[in-house]
């Protein structure tokens, strides 16, 4: 980092101590703002998320629809737009057709809705399982915390794509088997964050001020601690979306994931795979909005970490 | 449960494997060096009586260069059959030394002994089988001194490799690539001609497939011309009929139905699925000729199936070997997508297999099908037999045990300087008689590695291409053709009623390991492929199904 950044984070600091009033989560979305690359990220996150909701209006055609017979296309196609000189004869399909005969940019709008929905379900459920047996583990200490340690010590010892695969051929190949399976090798990472935060917490005044107040195990637990370990289970979560979507595109393109004719990108791209020369437009444009979903959660991601960063303040 | 019989058996496997690999070696070698000096004593392998055997009776070496086939019916097909890659021969000697407790030894899966043009000198796992030339082939020597054969699943990295110079020669180009290949002055492509079928199997013992009105709506539900056109190469044609119409008697009677799909929801009301039902699509995702792009065929027959019928199919890939399991054992509840190669040019190969008495695969096999076939089959001349073969036909469109679709043309693709460039139609290519520009080694790959190269207990085509360059049958096929020509046999030829074969062996041919091809060889072949009772009957796993298909195996004890 530059001087000239340190700066601006120490003037940033100094406004911050000024007005007693601006809470932890203005200071951060302000320093979030002043990053280019995570404004970029999250700008493509929302726009992504506004493609997911407005799909059906986006997409020209139904994403299962085939053309045959329907239009006078052919399969795998090159891409076709009227802006860019495709005679005005021909339907416009500006990313081409399918192996399938189907519109390749209504089955990428449509696969928006798919990632997405990967990416927030698979960390939800893993945060969620993850917090409380982390939580668990620091707060109790003793037997339950090394039980729960060891076996997301077990978990972490695999490579997390092969425990995947490995997860979806026992439970059957499928969308939401494969959701479980990246949610399930996800939990070990949010349950040693979230024990490393506890233990750092549990013994601070606040939180002895609360015991001595009479204060039950479950509202110290979530009442007291959660709320200020937030931070680093946030940073983590949204590193963690991109890391699902990636994770169930890669299950998708080896066929595990989402079944066809599901428009998933990881499965279009796996299904297109030989075309690559023939039809690199089948290739490209699924691999492309994988690697620009992930890029956005990712520099959201980084992003963020800076700006609730507390050695930063 | 299963799956921990399943380890445990595999284990076994492996040990006993080891077991034979470790202790099998020096034990009966030793004394057989007698048998290539000493005088000939013939060999002879019976079976009590036509009841305790299939078509094969007997097989004796008469003296030693002459063999006779005892036959418990005529067979007209006899010599397509015998030419055939899992009946070539091996020494005999080597047959017994490899034969192992269980399963055949490691060296006789991967190290195959016989009397063609190539003989193996490394198989390197996962990676190639290699091969030299045998100075001592009593035919033409190959061409080329070093063959080696590759594979990858993927067809776009077989086309990469070979446009990059790297190889020599590629199987299966993909549909897309024909064009490509086409247009490349430094490449050739040579078409395959479509002796195949591809369909989509149903099992009758499941509802709704017990009801013919069903198997006849989803014939009639199926655009076969949209599946050709969109997802087949060019010389891919709509299946009128199982067998391909190359073959003699193969299109006698009525063509399949016509794509009509209110005529289909017709029928499926009237067997009581007006709103259509819910089902299950499987099928491997494993290339096959008769079966260029399987998920694209899977997607699109998922949306036919909904658009024509309101069926709902829900697509499940499933992996090969459980998937040839389940099918051929009739375990499937929904459709799924198989087909098949021709090994031999006549219509017994398609029809017989698939619809004869004792297969499973679409459930309970019709009466009315399997009655004509095997009248027919008993037929020489194929004009005596077309009535049957009419009335076959005719049964399976009536009764549609599957849905017939397309016969898959497919091709091979060769760096121009290659000389007779093969797509043979039997997928038995013989490199052998190609030049590689002058280059020594000739590289071909093809989409997957074999499974062993004991091919007498084989079936798939990888490894049996491989075990083409080495072993050679009484007949062969012609080159790039279907037509049989003699190979180790000078010539076979039956008495009247073509139940007794009697084939003159070709002398002065050596097997790899030096020892001479004589009659008992053949003898000692048959034995270990035919009589399930011998020691000699272990392969890899045992099944030796294409010698129980078409010959059908002697003296089977019954089941424990």
């Amino acid at each position: 980092m530059t001087n000239q950044t340190t700066s601006t984070v120490a003037t940033l600091d100094a406004e911050a101590i000024s007005l007693e009033s601006v809470s932890l989560w203005r200071i951060t979305w302000r320093r979030l703002f002043r990053r280019k690359s995570s404004v970029v990220g999250l700008g493509i996150i929302v726009a992504l998320l506004l493609i997911a909701i407005a799909a059906p209006w986006i997409a020209p055609y139904d994403p299962l629809q085939v053309l045959i017979g329907i239009e006078d296309v052919k399969i795998r196609q090159a891409p076709c737009i009227h802006m860019l000189g495709c005679p005005q004869d021909q339907p416009q399909h500006i990313m081409g057709i399918d192996g399938n005969v189907r519109d390749q940019f209504s089955r990428l709008i449509f696969g928006t809705r798919v990632s997405l929905f990967v990416g927030f379900s698979t960390v939800t459920f893993a945060i969620v399982i993850g917090t409380i047996l982390g939580a668990l583990g620091g707060y109790f200490g003793g037997w339950i915390d090394n039980v729960i340690m060891r076996v997301m010590d077990v978990l972490l010892a695999f490579p997390s794509l092969l425990l995947a695969i490995a997860i979806v051929t026992v439970l059957g190949p499928g969308l939401i088997n494969a959701l479980l399976a990246i949610g399930i090798v996800s939990i070990p990472a949010y349950a040693r964050v979230v024990r490393g935060s506890v233990l750092s917490v549990r013994e601070m005044e606040y939180v002895s001020a609360s015991r001595a107040l009479g204060g039950g195990t479950f509202h110290i637990l979530f009442v007291r601690i959660l709320p200020n370990i937030l931070t680093p289970l946030i940073v983590q979560g949204t590193l963690g979306i991109a890391t699902a979507i990636l994770d169930a595109a890669a299950l998708s393109f080896l066929g595990l994931g989402a079944q066809p004719p599901t428009p998933e990108w990881g499965s279009m791209l796996g299904s297109e795979r030989n075309q690559i020369f023939t039809a690199p437009h089948l290739v490209f444009f699924p691999g492309f909005a994988i690697m620009l979903t992930v890029l956005a959660f990712n520099l959201l991601g980084d992003g963020l970490r800076d700006a609730l960063d507390p050695r930063l303040k | 449960m299963k799956n921990k019989i399943v380890v445990l058996f595999s284990l076994l496997v492996v040990a006993s494997m080891l077991l034979a690999a470790c202790g099998g070696g020096t034990g009966p070698g030793a004394s057989d060096d007698a048998q290539d000096s000493g005088p000939f004593v013939a060999k002879k392998l019976e079976a009590a009586d036509c009841d305790s055997t299939g078509i094969i009776k007997a097989v004796e070496a008469v003296d030693q260069y002459t063999v006779t086939f005892t036959l418990c019916q005529s067979d007209p097909a006899f010599l397509s059959k015998i030419a055939f890659s899992p009946f070539a021969i091996y020494p005999e000697e080597w047959i017994e030394r490899t034969a192992g407790e269980e399963s055949r030894t490691s060296e006789g899966l991967e190290k195959p002994i016989g009397t063609g043009p190539y003989m193996i000198s490394e198989w390197k796992r996962g990676e190639s089988v290699n091969f030299k030339a045998f100075d001592g082939y009593w035919g033409e020597q190959p061409l080329a001194e070093t063959l080696v054969l590759r594979w990858q699943s993927e067809a776009a990295a077989r086309l990469l490799e070979l446009q990059s110079g790297t190889i020599d020669g590629i199987d299966n180009l993909g549909p897309a690539d024909f064009d490509v290949v086409a247009a490349d002055s430094n490449l050739t492509l040579v078409e395959r001609p479509a002796l195949n079928i591809f369909y989509i199997g149903m099992t009758n013992t499941f509802a709704p497939y017990d009801d013919v009105r069903v198997r006849q709506a989803i014939a009639y539900g199926i655009d076969q011309q949209r599946i050709v056109d969109n997802f087949y190469p060019a010389g891919s044609e709509i299946a009128t009929h199982f067998t391909p119409c190359a073959i003699p008697n193969a299109c006698a009677g009525d063509a399949w139905y016509p794509f009509d799909p209110a005529k289909g929801r017709e029928l499926l009301a009237d067997a009581g699925f007006p709103e259509g039902f819910s089902t299950k699509i499987y099928y491997r995702d494993v290339v096959r000729g008769y079966l260029p792009q399987v998920p694209n065929v899977a997607q699109d027959v998922q949306a036919q199936l909904k658009a024509n019928l309101n069926i709902d199919a829900e697509i499940v890939v499933m992996e090969s070997g459980a998937f040839i399991e389940a099918s051929s054992a009739g375990q499937l509840d929904g459709l799924y997508f198989l087909g098949w190669g021709a090994d031999y040019p006549h219509v017994t190969n398609f029809l017989d297999y698939h619809f004869g008495s004792a297969n499973p695969q679409f459930g309970t096999p019709h009466p009315e099908i399997y009655e004509n076939l095997e009248k027919g089959s008993q037929i020489a001349d194929p004009a005596e037999a077309e009535p049957f073969y009419t009335a076959a036909n005719n049964a399976i469109k009536e009764l549609v045990p599957m849905v017939i679709v397309a016969h898959g043309g497919s091709g091979t693709a060769y760096r121009a300087d290659v000389t007779n460039p093969q797509a043979s139609p039997l997928t038995n290519e013989q490199f052998a008689v190609s030049d590689p520009g002058g280059r020594d080694v000739f590289v071909f790959m093809q989409n997957a590695e074999p499974i062993s190269l004991f091919c007498a207990d084989e079936t798939d085509g990888e490894s049996l291409r491989a075990c083409d360059q080495v072993m050679e049958a009484l007949y062969g096929y012609e080159v790039n053709g279907t037509a049989v020509v003699p190979m180790l046999a000078t010539a076979c030829t039956p008495n009247e009623d073509l139940s007794v074969w009697t084939c003159t062996l070709r002398e002065g041919v050596k097997f790899h390991d030096g020892t001479s091809f004589d009659a008992n060889d053949v003898v000692t072949t048959f034995t270990m492929g035919l009589d399930a009772s011998s020691p000699l009957h272990k392969g890899n796993t045992g099944v030796f199904e294409y010698y129980d298909y078409l010959w059908g195996l002697m003296n089977l004890t019954p089941a424990e």
